[in-house]
C-alpha cells in the first residue's frame, strides 16, 4: 500500500491542488503588485499635482505681495517725485516682507525714467538685509523684467525665465537660480512710472514647498523647453548656462510626450542612471504659467525610490506565499481523504478478489453503483460465478478420474493400485499395533467356460454379482478389490489366527455357492482362495500378494475349489 | 611552417584590433559655437571613428576664455576660436601646435586658407596653431518695415529713433570695438588709457538705447521678433540672417561705412588634448563635403572649401585683431551690462 493507487491518486490530486493554488498565488501577486505599483504611481502623481498647485499658490502669493507694494501710495509718489524719506520707508517695508518670505532674494522699485534706474533696492545677504543706495543702484531698463513689465497693464504680473542670475552687485542671489516677478506701477492716468520686482530664490522656494514630503522623495523642475532646473544631481541643472543643455526628455525619455505637449502628466519607472543613485518611480506634471511670461509652462516632478514601492509588494508576496502554503497543506489533506473515499469500492473489490482466490465467500460487492467501479464489480461478480461453475465441473471430472484410477469400472471395487495402497496402510498399521492382516486371493474356477458359453454379458454379470456378494460377506473395514479378469483380493483387517481367516474364506466360498441368476437360469460358479497373512507369510505388500497368489494356484492345482494357506516364509 | 604563419597572422590581426577597441572608448571634448557641431554631423563622425564626442557650446569669447583657461585647458580637446582671440591662448600656452599632415582635408580648402602663414595669427615660429573653419563679417540686421533706408553707419545703434528697438550682442570685446568705431577712434582694437571713460559712456548710451542683449543666435532671433526690433548687431553675421529669414522675418543686412568687423573661426587643439590623432580626424572631417554643406546651407555660414555666397568681398571689412586687453573689456562690460553707471563702471 506504500505506493498504492490511493497514495498516487492522493499525490496527483494534491499536486493539482498545489499547482492551482500556486498559480493563483502567483497571478494574484502579479496582479496585486501591479495594482500596488499603479496606486503608488497614482499617489505620486497626486502628490506632484499638489506640489504643482503649491507652486501656483506661492506664485500667486508673490503676485499679491507685488500688487500690494505697487498699489502702495508711497510707491507711486516717490516714483513721480523721488523722495529719500519715502524711499527709506519703502526699504523698511521691503525688508519686512523679505523677512516674512525667506525665498525672496531681492525686492526693488525701479523707475521707468532714467533707463530703469533702481530707486529702492533691498538685497538679502545671508541673514541680514542690505539697502543698496546711491552709486550702487543700477540701470535695468535693458532687462526683460523691466522693459516687458512696463508694457503690462496695472496689476498684471510678469514672470521671467528661470536662470542663473549673473547680474553684478547682487548679494546672496548672485549666481543663483533665480526668477524675477514684477508688476508695473502706473499713474492715475495710466502712465507707466516704474516696476516693483521680486527676485525669487528658485531652489529655496521649491525646498520650502517640498518640506513636508517624505525624506526619500526627490524634486525635479524643468522649463518649457525641458531644460532641467532642479535635479538631485546639481550637475544636471542649468546646463544651458554652461553651454551643455541637459533636457528632461533626453534624461528621461518617457517625458518626451509631456514636453511636446501631447500629455499633461507622466508617471514611469526610471532605472538608475547617472545622476540618480537608485531606481525610482517618477511623476511629472505640466504647470501652465498663468502670469505674463516667456516661460509659458514649467514641469514639476517628484521621484520616490522604487524600493519603497517594492517593500509593500514584498510584504504582499510573503502573505500570499503563506496562504499558498496553507492551502497546499489543506489541499493535501483533502486529497488524501478524497482518494480514500474514491478507492473504498475498489478496495472492496480487491478484498473480494483475495477472498475468492482463497475460495472463501466474496461478500457484498458494490454492483449497484452506476459508474465504472459498479461496472467492474458486476463484471467481477459475473466472472466469479462463471469461475465457480467451471470449478465445480472440474471437481466432478477430477472425482471421476480419481474413481477411474482407483476403482474397477465394472464392479466398482477398488482396483489393484488402491488395493496396493490399502494393503500398505494395513501393513503399516499392523506393524505399529502388532496386529495382523490377511490377504485372500480369489480366482473364479469356471469363469472361462461361462464367458465362452454364455457370452461376455454373462461374464460381466457374474463378475458384478461376485463383487457384490464378496462385499456383503465381509466387514465394512475390509477391502474387496478386483485385480483384473476373474481375480479378486479380499484384505482382512485383523483376524489373528489362520482358523478365523479360514472361516471367513469358506464363508466367501459359500456365498458364491447358490449360483448367479442370469436370463432366467442360474450360472454355477466356484472359487479358489489362496491366503497369506502378515507377518507370517510376508512383510511387504508384494510378498503377501505373491504368497497368496501362489497359495491360490496350489489350491487350483489340487482340484476345483477350496481354500489354502500360503507356505510359511523361510 | 604553415602553423607559424598562422600565428603571425593571428597576432597581426589582434594587433590591428587593439587600437580599434581603444579608439572605441575615445572621447573627444569639443568646445564650439552654436551650429558648428550639429548633432547629425557629430553622429556621423562618432560612427566613423567609434568615438564619443562631447560638445559644449559657448556663446561669447569671454565664456570660451573662461572655460578653456579653467583648469589649464584640461577640460577640452579641440575648440573653435577666432584668429584674434587665438593669440591670448597661444600666449598663455593653452593650445598645442597642430600636425597639419594629420589633417589631409586641408588640401580641399580654398588656396587663401591653405596659405596659413598669410593669415595673421595662425602660424607662430613656423608652427600652425589653428585650421580655418568659417568666417563672417558682423553687419547690421534691420527690419525692412521699420527701417526704410538701410543703416550706413554703426552709429545707427545709438540712434534715439530706435530707442528700445535695438538688439545688441552681450560681448565685452566686440562691444568696445563697436563703440570705438562709432566714435571714430583710429583702431577699434587698441584703446588708449584716456579713451576708456569715453568708450564706457558710449556703451552706457548703447545700453540705454537697446531693448535687450543676446548671446546665442537663436536667442537673437527670438528677441528680434518678440521685441519687434528695428535693428540688430549681427555678431554671428550671416548665420543670424539665415535664421531670421527662415523664421519669416523680412530683414535686410547692411555693412556700416566704418567697416564691418569680421571674424575667422579656426579649430585649435588645447595643450592637454588627449588624443591628437582623433582631434585631427575631427578637424579633417569637418572640411569634408557634408559638414561644409551643413555649415553653408543650414547655418548660413561660409566654409573654407568653397566660395561663400554670403561674404561680400567688396565691402569694407575689418578683420578682428587681438584687443589691447580682453580681460579689461570683459570686466567693464560686465558692469555696464549689470546696469552700473559710468562712475561705478570705471572704478578700479
Amino acid at each position: 500500500m506504500r505506493y498504492g493507487i490511493a497514495v498516487k491518486l492522493a499525490l496527483l490530486l494534491a499536486a493539482v491542488g498545489i499547482c492551482a493554488s500556486a498559480l493563483t498565488g502567483a497571478y494574484s501577486y502579479w496582479l496585486s503588485r501591479n495594482l500596488l505599483v499603479e496606486s503608488s504611481q497614482k499617489s505620486l502623481v497626486a502628490s506632484t499635482q499638489v506640489l504643482g498647485r503649491r507652486v501656483d499658490t506661492s506664485l500667486e502669493e508673490v503676485a499679491r505681495n507685488l500688487q500690494v507694494l505697487s498699489s502702495h501710495p508711497s510707491v507711486r509718489r516717490t516714483l513721480q517725485q523721488p523722495n529719500a524719506e519715502m524711499n527709506a520707508q519703502l526699504a523698511e517695508l521691503f525688508e519686512l516682507m523679505m523677512k516674512a518670505n525667506p525665498a525672496y532674494f531681492q525686492i526693488r522699485l525701479i523707475t521707468a525714467a532714467n533707463f530703469g534706474l533702481e530707486q529702492v533696492r533691498v538685497d538679502r545677504q545671508g541673514g541680514t538685509f542690505i539697502k543698496v543706495a546711491d552709486d550702487d543702484l543700477q540701470e535695468k531698463g535693458h532687462f526683460s523684467y523691466v522693459s516687458e513689465t512696463l508694457q503690462l497693464p496695472a496689476g498684471a504680473i510678469y514672470m521671467s525665465r528661470i536662470a542663473i542670475n549673473h547680474e553684478r552687485g547682487a548679494y546672496t542671489g548672485a549666481e543663483q537660480p533665480t526668477m524675477q516677478l514684477a508688476t508695473p506701477v502706473r499713474s492715475a492716468k495710466g502712465e507707466a512710472l516704474g516696476v516693483v520686482v521680486i527676485n525669487l530664490d528658485v531652489d529655496g522656494l521649491f525646498n520650502l514647498l517640498a518640506t513636508d514630503l517624505p525624506n526619500d522623495f526627490r524634486l525635479f523642475l524643468a522649463n518649457g523647453q525641458g531644460d532641467i532646473l532642479i535635479h538631485p544631481d546639481r550637475s544636471k541643472t542649468f546646463g544651458f548656462d554652461r553651454g551643455q543643455r541637459v533636457l528632461l526628455q533626453d534624461e528621461f525619455p518617457p517625458t518626451r510626450e509631456l514636453v511636446e505637449g501631447v500629455v499633461n502628466q507622466v508617471v514611469f519607472q526610471q532605472p538608475t542612471t547617472d545622476g540618480l543613485v537608485q531606481p525610482v518611480v517618477m511623476a511629472l506634471v505640466r504647470l501652465p504659467v498663468k502670469l505674463h511670461s516667456e516661460e509659458g509652462q514649467l514641469f514639476v516632478g517628484l521621484a520616490k525610490p522604487l524600493a519603497s514601492v517594492k517593500e509593500g509588494a514584498r510584504h504582499l508576496g510573503t502573505l500570499i506565499m503563506v496562504s499558498v502554503l496553507g492551502f497546499s497543506v489543506l489541499g493535501l489533506l483533502v486529497a488524501l481523504l478524497l482518494a480514500r473515499l474514491a478507492l473504498r469500492p475498489l478496495r472492496q473489490l480487491i478484498d473480494a478478489a483475495n477472498l475468492f482466490a482463497h475460495g472463501q465467500p466474496v461478500g457484498v460487492l458494490p454492483t449497484a453503483r452506476q459508474d465504472e467501479i459498479g461496472e467492474l464489480a458486476r463484471s467481477f461478480q459475473h466472472m466469479h460465478l462463471q469461475i465457480g461453475e467451471q470449478l465445480s465441473s472440474l471437481h466432478a471430472s477430477q472425482e471421476q478420474l480419481k474413481q477411474m484410477a482407483q476403482y474397477d469400472a465394472l464392479t466398482e471395487l477398488p482396483n489393484r493400485r488402491m488395493l496396493q495402497d490399502r494393503l500398505e496402510v494395513a501393513i503399516t498399521r499392523a506393524k505399529r499395533q502388532g496386529g495382523c492382516a490377511s490377504v485372500l486371493f480369489i480366482d473364479l474356477d469356471n469363469f472361462k467356460e461361462i464367458n465362452d458359453g454364455w457370452g461376455h454379458d454373462a461374464g460381466d454379470a457374474v463378475l458384478v454379482a461376485v463383487a457384490q456378494r464378496l462385499r456383503r460377506a465381509v466387514r465394512a473395514t475390509d477391502t474387496v478389490a478386483r485385480l483384473g479378469g476373474d481375480e479378486f483380493v479380499v484384505l482382512l483387517d485383523g483376524p489373528d489366527t489362520e482358523r478365523d481367516t479360514d472361516l471367513i474364506a469358506n464363508k466367501l466360498i459359500e456365498c458364491l455357492a447358490p449360483g448367479i441368476p442370469f436370463q432366467g437360469g442360474t450360472l454355477r460358479i466356484a472359487a479358489s482362495i489362496g491366503i497369506s497373512m502378515f507377518p507370517r507369510h510376508g512383510v511387504t505388500a508384494s510378498q503377501l500378494l505373491m504368497a497368496a497368489d501362489r497359495a491360490m494356484y496350489l489350491v487350483k492345482a489340487r482340484g476345483r475349489g477350496g481354500v489354502g494357506f500360503a507356505m510359511l516364509q523361510d | 611552417m604553415l602553423l607559424v604563419e598562422w600565428r603571425i597572422l593571428l597576432i597581426a590581426t589582434l594587433l590591428c584590433l587593439l587600437p580599434l577597441s581603444v579608439q572605441a572608448e575615445g572621447v573627444l571634448r569639443v568646445l564650439a559655437w552654436p551650429g558648428y557641431a550639429d548633432p547629425d554631423v557629430v553622429k556621423e563622425f562618432e560612427q566613423r571613428t567609434h568615438s564619443k564626442v562631447e560638445v559644449t557650446y559657448i556663446e561669447s569669447d569671454a565664456d570660451m576664455w573662461r572655460k578653456v583657461s579653467e583648469g589649464n585647458a584640461a577640460n577640452f580637446d579641440v575648440f573653435a576660436v577666432n584668429t584674434a582671440e587665438l593669440q591670448r591662448y597661444i600666449q598663455h600656452g593653452l593650445v598645442s601646435a597642430i600636425n597639419v599632415a594629420a589633417i589631409p582635408n586641408v588640401q580641399r580648402q580654398l588656396p587663401r586658407f591653405q596659405q596659413r602663414q598669410n593669415i595673421p595669427g595662425l602660424v607662430h615660429e613656423g608652427k600652425t596653431y589653428a585650421i580655418p573653419y568659417t568666417y563672417s563679417e558682423m553687419g547690421l540686421i534691420y527690419d525692412r518695415k521699420q527701417v526704410t533706408t538701410p543703416p550706413d553707419s554703426i552709429s545707427a545703434m545709438w540712434n534715439k529713433r530706435y530707442q528700445g528697438k535695438v538688439v545688441a550682442y552681450n560681448g565685452g570685446v566686440h562691444s568696445f570695438s563697436l563703440a570705438a568705431q562709432s566714435l571714430g577712434l583710429p583702431s577699434p582694437f587698441h584703446i588708449g588709457e584716456q579713451q576708456w571713460p569715453q568708450l564706457v559712456n558710449q556703451l552706457i548710451a548703447l545700453r540705454r538705447n537697446v531693448s535687450a542683449f543676446y548671446t546665442g543666435p537663436d536667442e537673437s532671433v527670438a528677441l528680434f521678433r518678440e521685441r519687434h526690433a528695428a535693428l540688430m548687431f549681427a555678431n554671428f553675421g550671416s548665420q543670424q540672417l539665415q535664421l531670421l529669414k527662415a523664421a519669416g522675418v523680412d530683414v535686410g543686412y547692411a555693412i556700416p561705412r566704418e567697416g564691418a568687423l569680421a571674424w575667422l573661426d579656426c579649430w585649435a587643439m588645447t595643450r592637454s588634448v588627449r588624443d591628437p590623432q582623433l582631434a585631427a580626424r575631427w578637424i579633417s572631417y569637418l572640411l569634408e563635403d557634408m559638414p561644409g554643406k551643413v555649415l553653408l546651407q543650414r547655418q548660413g555660414l561660409a566654409n573654407t572649401t568653397s566660395p561663400s555666397p554670403y561674404f561680400n568681398n567688396k565691402a569694407r571689412i575689418v578683420w578682428l585683431e587681438p584687443a589691447e586687453s580682453e580681460e579689461r573689456r570683459d570686466k567693464l562690460w560686465g558692469r555696464i551690462l549689470s546696469g552700473d553707471r559710468a562712475a561705478k563702471v570705471l572704478q578700479p
